[in-house]
Order: structure tokens, then C-alpha cells, then sequence
């Protein structure tokens, strides 16, 4: 049967962090990327702010990129012309806005073992933040879904694919399974329940959430990692992030292009914030959905 | 080859041909086939049998070769020549119509120790066969029909009658009927036993084969799913009884399960295990689930609108068959004077799977908030029906909506039919405390 693929709902981190592909048997069955959570993935719907785009193409072909916030981090959109609908609807976004995106995933691989995953849309349509919390939503409880259910095949070592559906799984979530633990090895699981708690954070902000992870987990594992202490200047990082979101805010032009990065590194030095900390606060705070990067070089508050 | 040694192909030829053709004349076609022509014997009988319209009793009389005798239970379904000895368990005479012309059959069950199966004689008007009588049928050829063997009995088949005892495999009650939910019925499954609960029944009257008879059809369900029935014999089913039904068997009208059960079926009434059905509950399925198990009716789907497919917006329709056309011309009806509609074709898709959903006018107007009237003056205004699609496409793309209808199953996939659609309105606060609670207390 030719059944349609499923638009998946998954966070960016997963997605981005996917360097398994599972290519079709032959040229009409479809290829997938398989993330570490063991979806085979080849259609997602994906919702969050559309903090950026930008036509690389010409007026008349245009060629959309631009990227989609979620509570972990961003997908990375290609709009060509072949894709007429999601052109068009491209044309007409303003940024920052919510948006909901259906596209096929692609993948890139400069150099071996390096794979970098983006979306061409089919449809991206405005939503409100209603429909982008249901989608957070979702993409919970569909990530703790199979968080369950990577957690049966570590816990039965031995399992085969044949053993997993026998436990319940369906033939495609036991195949993924089975390849991602092969190619990935067992998920490092207080990552994943960190993005949980971010999204449960999110939809239920009068709720204390705490999961008792440690914080500050690097949410996009594509990242460079940094070092967690840097000499402080008796400030804890929560306070310093509100620091640099206030110098984001004063220092915004309001005409729409943002605060200039060197504007506040130079103020968040008198504050006693070191360059590289404002690097890493504002990258905290991009994968928070809270700023974004309307221009190279100047940050915004969302 | 001289007179001798055409002889007994000449006596083989006779005893098919009877008294149709004489004697010289077989002979003399014969010389011709072998003597002026050349072609070998086997060629030359079948030609000469297939001139005078005979029954051809294999593809070399006498040549010993072709045709090889089997048990029923080692047909394939894919024989072209066999040779069965059988026991007839049932056999009837009927008139059909076969390319236009009526033409007399015989068709029954065959069985022998290892199976039965149902059987054709494709050339009945003088075949006479008795129940319960055992008979050699040769040459008979064998197809596959719903992944059952079909034995069938062409002109070239020859019946026998042998005088010999056989005993059939029991055809009755269940040598290994199985239990199933209802969730689990699916296409083609026979022998199956299940406990249901009557939602409703009602007796219609209906004709089959040109008789009247009475089915008792309705919608039975358990825990798992609801599915619709028919009971080829009365058995006094009640609303809101608990039925055992042993021996049922599974019929699918486009990729909708059907439970059918008659008078080889078992109902008992038995406790009832089930409860009061809750419907809503019952009918909430996900996709991924309707993907993996086919169709059923009052299915209940929530998802998200991912694809608004060519086909939907204003269309126009014939007025006679209802059918959708394009321009005037009906493919059935020629030219007509076409009635306008709106209906909307959209992908529905949840996360766990995607499948088709067909909306009407009524909903479609609901959904979309653009009656047909509407549709109609804007594609008059921008002088093109595109212009309607394209509208509605804007007002229901990327939309969470929870249809309600029947699901229809083929090659393509499910399609539901929607009777109902809402917005959806999940509780998103109250979801996201389920989830946080199965994560707290798997964590802590």
C-alpha cells in the first residue's frame, strides 16, 4: 500500500542531531533520516517562530532560506521553485511569526561522518500561539513516546526487530529502533528529558517544573560545546541573561534590524560579562525562543 | 503411417467424436494431418477434435502425458490440467449469462480426505451430477479466487462416475475457529469466533440469486471497535444483548470489515462482559491505527490539515449520476447542464499516520466558513473556480480539526468519508499535565 508518510511532529534538536539515513529500496520507495530516537523520518510538521529569512535567489526565482525556532533549537528551511505554494506563502511572511511548516527532510553531507539536516517545505502557513503549543505539545508527547519505547529495546539488549514488535512496537518503529541504537548508541536520555522539561516549561508556565536534571544542558547537540564555568563575576547565569536581554531590548534601533552584537559586548563588558559569555548567553537565549538573529551581527528581542 | 498403426488413435478419436463424424472421414483427416501435412499424431487428434467441436479430453489422448491426478489439498490454484476424484457435497444446476448468451452451469463444493472446494462445470447442460456421489473429473483446470483454489471443469474435462466410498473433511463448525476483537477483524478471515454486544439490528428484505430472503443487519461492538453485521439466519438478535458468535466469517465492502454470520454460524447469548459501549470513546481511532488496520464506520479522527488536494472547492457535477465532471460533459451522460457543489479533498494527519478525508457541502461551508453561493460569486468575480480552492485551502490548511465519518480502505490507503468535522479543541494545559505527571513519576 502506498500509504502517504506521516508529517512528524519533532523537535529541531532531534532532528538536527540525525547523521543516519536510510536510503528507499529502490528509486520510488522514499528515504528517511533516522534520528536518534529511531524515527524514520521523511515528512515533519514543524511550528515555532520563523526568526529569519532571506531570498538568495532573484525576484523572479526566488530561493527562500530560513529558519524555525523551536524550544530547542532550529529547523532550516530551502523554499525553491519547486515549491511554488511555500514560495508564495514565503513572500508574504513577515519575521518574526509563528509559523507551521510541512516539508520533506533533506540532508547534506559536506564531509564524511557530518550531516546537516534541513526542510523544504511543502506548506508554511502563520499560526497563532495557540497552535504552536499544541504542536510543543505534540512533538512531548510523541518524543517521550518513543523515548519509552528506545528504553524497551536498551532494556532487552538481545531483542531483535521481530522481538520488539512482538513487544508491542510497530514494524517501522522497531526497524528505526534497532538502527538508531546500532549507529548512535544508547540515547543519553536527561538530554531528552531536558527538552521535556523545556516544553512542559513552556505550556505550563504556572507550574514549578523541576525534572531535577542539571541545567544548562546543551539543548542542540550541533553546537559547539562550551565550557560551563568561566570565571564569574559573583552573578549566576540566570542573572547575566537577564542582563544581556535588557541590553538587547535598550539597544534595539526599533526599525527593525536589532541591537548591534559589538554594542553589547561593549556594555556587557562594563557589566563584567566577557565576550565569550555574551556569545553563549545569547546563544542560550536564541534556543530559548526568546531573541533572535534578524541580521548577521544584531540581535532582537522576540 | 498406414492403417494399422492409425487404428488406435482412430478408435480413440471415434470414441469421442460418437457417432458426429463417420468413420472415413476421421480416417481420412487423419492421412491428411499425418501423411500430407506431417504433424505428429497429438497435434493431429487435437486438431481434427477441435474442428468437429468436440470435447477435448486432454491435451494427448493416449499420449500418456499432461494431465496428473491430485488430492484437493495439494491444488496450487494455478493447474491448467488435473485430474481430481472427488466426492460432490453440494452441487446445483443454474442459468447464466456468460458474454451475452445464457449458457447452463453446474456449481458446488468437491471434497475429498484432504479439502473441499467449490467447482464449476462450465459446459452443465447435460451434466448431472449426484450429491453425495463420488466421480473422476479430468482434465479440469483450477484458479485462485480470493485465495481460494476454484476447480473448474471446461470442454475439455470429462466426468466419471467411480463407484467408490469417500469421506470429506467436516465443512461445519470451526476445526480451528479463533477468537478475535473486534479491533482485530480484518478482510477475508473465516472461522472466527467473537463476543459483541448488539448496538442495533434491524431485519431487511433483500434478493439473492432472485430470491427473497431476510438478513438481520446492524452494528454490533466490544470494547475494542464497533463493526457492522449481518445475520443470514434469524437468530432473534435484541438491542443490547451480549452474543457469542461462533463460525463467523469476515466480508469487506471497500476496506470496511464486515461481520456476516448464517445458519453454520453458533450465537449463544452469554454474560455480558462488555458494559455499556461508550461510543465516543469507541470511536476515536488514530491514524497511525487506521493505516495499520484498515477501515470501519464512526471512526473519529483528530489531526491536523497537511494537504488540501486538486479536486477540492467549487466542482461541478452531473445532474444525473452525481458524479463529478469537468466542463459539461459527463463521461456516463454526454452533455449536461452541470450542478454546482463544494466539497473539500484534504490529507489528515496526526503524527502517528495520514490519510485522505472527503468533506461535503455542508461541512466543507461549515468548516471553511464559505457557503456555495459565496464560492460561486467569488470564482464568477476572478472568472476562474480555482479562485474557490485556493480560498478554502487558506481557511483550513495547517488547521487542527476532529472529523468524524466512515473510513474506506484500498491501494491508496484509508479514506474517511466525513459526516462531521469540529475544531478541534484540545484541553492543551490539562494534556500537558498528563504528560508531565507520566514523566515525573517515571523519573522520580
Amino acid at each position: 500500500m502506498n500509504a502517504r508518510e506521516t508529517a512528524w511532529r519533532i523537535f529541531a534538536g532531534e532532528l538536527n542531531a540525525s547523521s543516519l539515513e536510510r536510503k528507499g529500496d529502490d528509486d520510488t520507495s522514499p528515504s528517511y533520516v533516522v534520528t536518534p530516537l529511531g524515527s524514520m523520518v521523511n515528512r515533519v510538521m514543524a511550528a515555532g517562530v520563523m526568526t529569519e529569512k532571506e531570498n538568495i535567489g532573484t525576484d523572479d526565482e526566488p530561493m527562500w532560506k530560513a529558519r524555525v525556532q523551536d524550544v530547542t533549537g532550529s529547523f532550516f528551511l530551502n523554499v525553491g521553485r519547486y515549491q511554488p505554494e511555500a514560495a508564495a506563502a514565503m513572500a508574504n511572511l513577515d519575521t518574526p511569526a509563528f509559523v507551521a511548516v510541512i516539508g520533506k527532510v533533506r540532508t547534506y553531507s559536506p564531509e564524511e561522518g557530518r550531516v546537516y539536516v534541513s526542510l523544504r517545505p511543502e506548506k508554511i502557513v502563520q499560526i497563532d500561539d495557540r497552535s504552536r503549543n499544541l504542536w510543543i505539545l505534540e512533538a512531548a508527547e510523541s518524543m517521550w513516546d518513543r523515548l519509552l519505547k528506545v528504553r524497551k529495546a536498551v532494556t532487552n539488549p538481545d531483542a531483535g526487530v521481530n522481538d520488539l514488535i512482538a513487544m508491542g512496537l510497530t514494524s517501522a518503529e522497531a526497524e528505526g529502533i534497532t538502527m538508531a541504537l546500532d549507529h548512535y548508541g544508547d540515547p543519553d536520555s536527561s538530554r531528552y528529558l531536558s527538552v521535556l522539561q523545556s516544553a512542559l516549561r513552556m505550556l505550563l508556565p504556572d507550574r514549578e517544573i523541576d525534572l531535577g536534571l542539571p541545567e544548562e544542558i546543551p539543548s542542540a547537540p550541533e553546537e559547539i560545546e562550551v565550557d560551563e564555568e568561566k570565571g564569574d563575576g559573583g552573578m549566576s547565569s540566570a542573572d547575566k541573561e537577564d542582563v544581556i536581554l535588557a541590553l538587547i531590548e535598550e539597544l534595539d534601533d526599533m526599525r527593525g534590524k536589532g541591537a548591534p552584537r559589538s554594542e553589547i559586548d561593549r556594555r556587557a563588558a562594563m557589566e563584567g560579562i566577557s565576550e565569550a559569555e555574551v556569545e553563549e548567553i545569547s546563544d542560550a537565549l536564541m534556543d530559548k525562543g526568546l531573541v533572535y538573529e534578524p541580521n548577521l551581527g544584531y540581535l532582537r528581542k522576540i | 503411417m498406414d492403417r494399422e498403426e492409425l487404428t488406435p488413435h482412430l478408435e480413440e478419436l471415434k470414441r469421442v467424436l460418437g457417432d458426429k463424424v463417420s468413420e472415413e472421414e476421421i480416417l481420412k483427416e487423419l492421412d491428411t494431418y499425418l501423411n500430407v501435412y506431417r504433424v505428429d499424431v497429438k497435434s493431429a487428434k487435437r486438431g481434427i477434435l477441435k474442428k468437429h467441436g468436440a470435447v477435448d479430453p486432454g491435451a494427448g489422448i493416449g499420449s500418456g502425458g499432461g494431465s496428473v491426478s491430485k488430492k484437493i489439498g495439494d491444488l496450487t490454484g494455478s493447474e491448467t490440467t488435473v485430474d481430481i476424484l472427488a466426492k460432490v457435497v453440494f452441487a446445483e444446476k443454474k442459468s447464466v449469462q456468460i458474454k451475452g448468451s445464457p449458457r447452463t452451469i453446474v456449481s458446488g463444493i468437491l471434497g475429498d480426505d484432504t479439502a473441499t472446494a467449490s467447482f464449476t462445470v462450465w459446459d452443465g447442460e447435460n451434466c448431472n451430477l449426484d450429491k453425495g456421489a463420488v466421480y473422476l473429473f479430468k482434465n479440469c483446470y483450477t484458479k485462485l479466487w480470493n485465495d481460494k483454489v476454484q476447480i473448474n471443469m471446461g470442454n475439455r474435462s470429462v466426468i466419471q462416475r467411480e463407484n467408490v466410498e469417500m469421506a470429506t473433511p467436516e465443512r461445519q463448525i470451526s476445526y480451528s475457529s479463533s477468537v478475535a476483537k473486534v479491533a482485530d477483524l480484518r478482510e477475508g478471515i473465516g472461522n472466527v469466533t467473537v463476543t459483541v454486544k448488539i448496538v442495533s439490528v434491524e431485519s431487511r428484505n433483500i434478493l439473492v440469486k432472485g430470491e427473497p430472503r431476510v438478513v438481520f443487519s446492524g452494528i454490533a461492538a466490544d470494547t475494542t471497535g464497533k463493526v457492522q453485521f449481518s445475520a443470514w439466519s434469524d437468530f432473534g438478535l435484541q438491542e443490547g444483548e451480549t452474543v457469542c458468535i461462533k463460525n463467523a466469517y469476515i466480508r469487506a465492502w471497500k476496506g470496511i470489515p464486515q461481520l456476516n454470520f448464517g445458519d453454520r454460524s453458533e450465537v449463544s447469548r452469554v454474560d455480558d462482559t462488555i458494559g455499556d459501549i461508550d461510543e465516543t470513546a469507541l470511536s476515536r481511532k488514530s491514524v497511525g491505527e487506521i493505516v495499520r488496520n484498515g477501515g470501519g464506520i464512526d471512526m473519529t479522527v483528530s489531526g491536523t490539515v497537511v494537504d488540501v488536494r486538486s479536486g477540492s472547492g467549487l466542482i461541478k457535477r452531473c445532474p444525473q449520476c452525481n458524479r463529478s465532471i469537468l466542463g459539461t460533459e459527463c463521461l456516463n451522460h454526454g452533455t449536461v447542464e452541470p450542478v454546482y457543489d463544494v466539497r473539500l479533498k484534504v490529507v489528515i494527519d496526526d503524527g502517528t499516520g495520514a490519510m485522505s478525508a472527503i468533506i461535503g457541502r455542508e461541512v466543507t461551508e461549515r468548516l471553511t466558513g464559505m457557503t456555495l453561493k459565496m464560492a460561486m460569486d467569488l470564482a464568477k468575480a476572478r472568472g476562474e473556480s480555482d479562485a474557490v480552492a485556493r480560498a478554502m485551502a487558506g481557511k483550513v490548511l495547517l488547521r487542527h480539526v476532529r472529523l468524524t465519518g466512515n473510513v474506506m480502505s484500498d491501494d491508496y490507503g484509508p479514506m474517511m468519508i466525513v459526516r462531521d468535522a469540529e475544531e478541534e479543541d484540545t484541553d492543551i494545559p490539562r494534556r500537558a499535565a498528563d504528560l508531565l505527571k507520566k514523566v515525573e513519576e517515571a523519573v522520580m
